[in-house]
């Protein structure tokens, strides 16, 4: 989705989050904050592939998690992909190198919320959904401004995760995430991804996550 | 089989025809020519030919009106006066709301950040003014603009009208790697003496006596042959391997697809590194007064198309065609050089004035991913008069309209000079032997002149990657310029060659 109700919505995200952490009571919310590292393969698997040579990459991020009463919990992420590749030219399914240096640079900006299996165990885990401001940059060589990429686009996500409670202050995790970013990729007749007729920008992520709080 | 329609005014065409007429019937058995030296004096070079108003180089101004500044927001270039204090550097740059500077290597400047939103040249004039700085300015993006320093460059508005200079940015001018025949009336590729013996001849009635035996001079036209140019020459009209330019169209054709550039000298070519396989396989006027063995026939172009592609020829220009019929054995010849792997362009022709009759062989284009067939247009990028319509028609790219763009409206190259070439055009009594060692630079026009232009795109989409020559004729297509009536037309075909858009082809997103 393009700029539109969805960035709306998306933009009215963060106002939610912070009356969630206002609303919450002092004793019982919980703001703590994370890193992570992990792996995303994109939905548009040809496309990527075929540009950036490989449709999987790593990416890494960080944000700020906030415990609400009942178990809920709200989080805002952000986290960068980057990857380098190579300008083609595909007809009819064959792919041509043309040797145009390319760079691909995604930073997702999302809000979670969801609900953690707390039963007081060092093991905990969590699933939640949400929405994200995707900002796609690409660049290439020999383009002029208005020829390389700079476009915003929401998303929407689900993630499911296991949360290990290393010390009082550190827990370990691990998340999957699904992400779809539709309509994102393929606008453009002369692109790669309209080639392949692929159009989501979103993928499934595996993360490891490092908590830092209580 | 004849060439399509050159520019200088050729008021004895409907003459020639008259006096092949004329004189088919008493046709002596040809005679043959021999080789005398195997080394001559190099080519003359006696300039342009007419006072053409000089054409506006590409500027600066023309790329910012282009939208095209480049100016980077968010940051300066400042230089402080030496000794400045950093408490007093950091008194300066508070008053434009800047909060870091960042010193660099090999630099005696700073580079200084402001706000994004502000105007790097209103801001920097700010600081400029301030005491303790020597300068400040904005960035300004630089990029490699490669215009040629050929110094008849800006009278060749048909590079600028396909964007050449950013296009040669990305690849410039292809490399030996790439061999481009040219199948035309030959080439002056080389420097020797031959002797042919020049028989008599009518035209209009009016009787030139023959020469007898002549000893005629070809030189290497200067701004094209260099080491290494030329490869695998071959004369299906003299049937040796001498296919020496007597008439002048193959050489400027051979000009466009590849004239040497940034060279100091004369004009540019599209693909100017490559290789060229001249291939004659039409006569000129002189052939015919010499008494060549054989004619342009269909089964000429054919085995040249063969034997181009058997000798290494990636990409074929064909400047030539005629009316009438199909032709099955040039149809075969395309279909081979696709199958070999070599892209073929074809000049559309030049009867759209004379009925628009069907052209051969550029009627096959429309049927063989491969082979494109290719419409002119003026300086004005509108179709240029003669050039012929039809379905075949796949693409179009400068080949010059005189009449409406007047006289330096044409395609500009260096090729053999009239004046010392077409001596029968001066009447009986100024009738001399030709000399084609004297070069000048001519414009001429024609979808002969349109396709070469196509043919050096060709070799830089190769030299780029892009080998298979269905996918060659397919981003050309796709990336073409549209013109006349919405999508595919009968006098553009997909309108005109970008090659620059085409060499930087897809990203994943645009």
């Amino acid at each position: 989705m393009r700029l539109g109700v969805g960035l709306r919505l998306c933009a009215s995200v963060p106002l939610w989050f912070v009356l969630i952490i206002l609303m919450a009571s002092p004793t019982s919310a919980q703001v703590r904050g994370f890193a992570d590292l992990g792996v995303t393969t994109f939905t548009a698997k040809e496309s990527v592939e075929t540009v950036l040579g490989s449709s999987s990459g790593l990416v890494f991020g960080g944000g700020v998690e906030v415990t609400l009463p009942a178990n809920l919990f709200a989080t805002v992420r952000a986290s960068r992909f980057r990857a380098d590749g190579e300008r083609v030219f595909v007809f009819n399914g064959e792919v041509f190198n043309l040797g145009i240096p390319a760079t691909v640079t995604i930073t997702p900006v999302e809000f979670t919320g969801g609900y953690r299996f707390d039963r007081g165990q060092r093991t905990v885990p969590y699933v939640g959904g949400g929405v994200g401001l995707h900002r796609y940059e690409e660049t290439s060589a020999f383009a002029d401004d208005d020829e390389n990429v700079k476009e915003s686009f929401t998303g929407y996500h689900v993630l499911g995760g296991v949360e290990f409670r290393a010390t009082r202050l550190i827990a370990l995790g691990g998340e999957a995430q699904w992400t779809t970013v539709p309509d994102a990729l393929g606008q453009d007749a002369n692109s790669v991804a309209s080639q392949f007729d692929e159009s989501d920008l979103g993928g499934v992520s595996f993360r490891v996550k490092v908590v830092i709080g209580r | 089989m004849w060439v399509m329609v050159r520019a200088r005014a050729r008021c004895a065409i409907a003459a020639m025809v008259l006096w092949a007429a004329a004189t088919a019937a008493q046709q002596p058995a040809p005679s043959f020519r021999t080789l005398v030296a195997d080394t001559a004096a190099p080519g003359i070079d006696r300039g342009v030919r007419d006072a053409d108003r000089p054409t506006a180089a590409r500027t600066t101004a023309t790329e910012r009106a282009a939208g095209r500044d480049g100016v980077v927001r968010g940051s300066l270039i400042v230089k402080f006066r030496p000794g400045t204090a950093p408490v007093a550097k950091q008194s300066v740059l508070t008053r434009v709301n800047s909060v870091a500077t960042q010193s660099l290597s090999y630099a005696d400047f700073d580079i200084v950040s402001i706000d994004a939103a502000a105007d790097p040249e209103a801001v920097a004039r700010q600081l400029a003014a301030q005491p303790d700085v020597e300068y400040a300015q904005a960035r300004y993006r630089l990029h490699a603009m490669y215009t040629p320093n050929d110094p008849l460059f800006p009278r060749q508005w048909n590079f600028p009208a396909l964007d050449m200079e950013r296009a040669w940015d990305i690849n410039p001018g292809a490399t030996t790697a790439i061999t481009v025949a040219v199948l035309d009336s030959g080439v002056a590729y080389r420097s020797t003496s031959v002797r042919f013996t020049a028989r008599a001849f009518t035209v209009n009635g009016v009787p030139f006596p023959s020469l007898g035996a002549v000893t005629v001079p070809f030189a290497a036209a200067p701004d094209l042959a260099g080491p290494d140019r030329f490869v695998a020459p071959r004369d299906f009209i003299w049937n040796d391997t001498d296919p020496l330019d007597m008439d002048g169209h193959g050489t400027h054709v051979a000009g466009t697809i590849g004239q040497l550039t940034n060279n100091s000298v004369g004009v540019a070519g599209m693909a100017f590194n490559v290789r060229l396989m001249p291939v004659k396989v039409i006569d000129g006027d002189w052939d015919f007064i010499f008494g060549s063995p054989f004619e342009g026939t269909d089964d000429l172009v054919a085995r040249g198309v063969r034997y181009a592609v058997d000798n290494g020829a990636r990409v074929l220009n064909m400047s030539i065609g005629r009316a009438g019929p199909p032709s099955p054995v040039m149809t075969e010849a395309l279909n081979y050089a696709v199958s070999q792997g070599a892209f073929v362009v074809v000049a559309a022709g030049n009867d759209f004035l004379d009925g628009n009759p069907i052209q051969r062989p550029a009627d096959v284009a429309e049927r063989i991913d491969g082979v494109i067939a290719v419409g002119a247009i003026g300086r004005d990028r509108v179709r240029a008069r003669y050039s012929s319509t039809g379905s075949f028609v796949e693409i179009s790219a400068p080949g010059g309209d005189m009449v409406r763009n007047g006289s330096d409206g044409g395609i500009l190259q260096q090729t053999l000079d009239p004046d010392f070439t077409d001596t029968y055009l001066g009447g009986a009594s100024r009738y001399r032997a030709p000399r084609f060692d004297v070069f000048a630079y001519q414009f001429f026009q024609g979808t002969s002149m349109a396709a070469p232009h196509v043919a050096g795109f060709a070799a830089l989409l190769m030299q780029q990657g892009i080998t298979s020559p269905a996918a060659i004729e397919a981003i050309m297509k796709r990336y073409a310029t549209d013109l006349g009536a919405a999508g595919r037309d009968n006098e553009y075909g997909y309108g005109l060659i970008n090659p620059r858009a085409a060499l930087r082809g897809m990203g994943l997103v645009k």
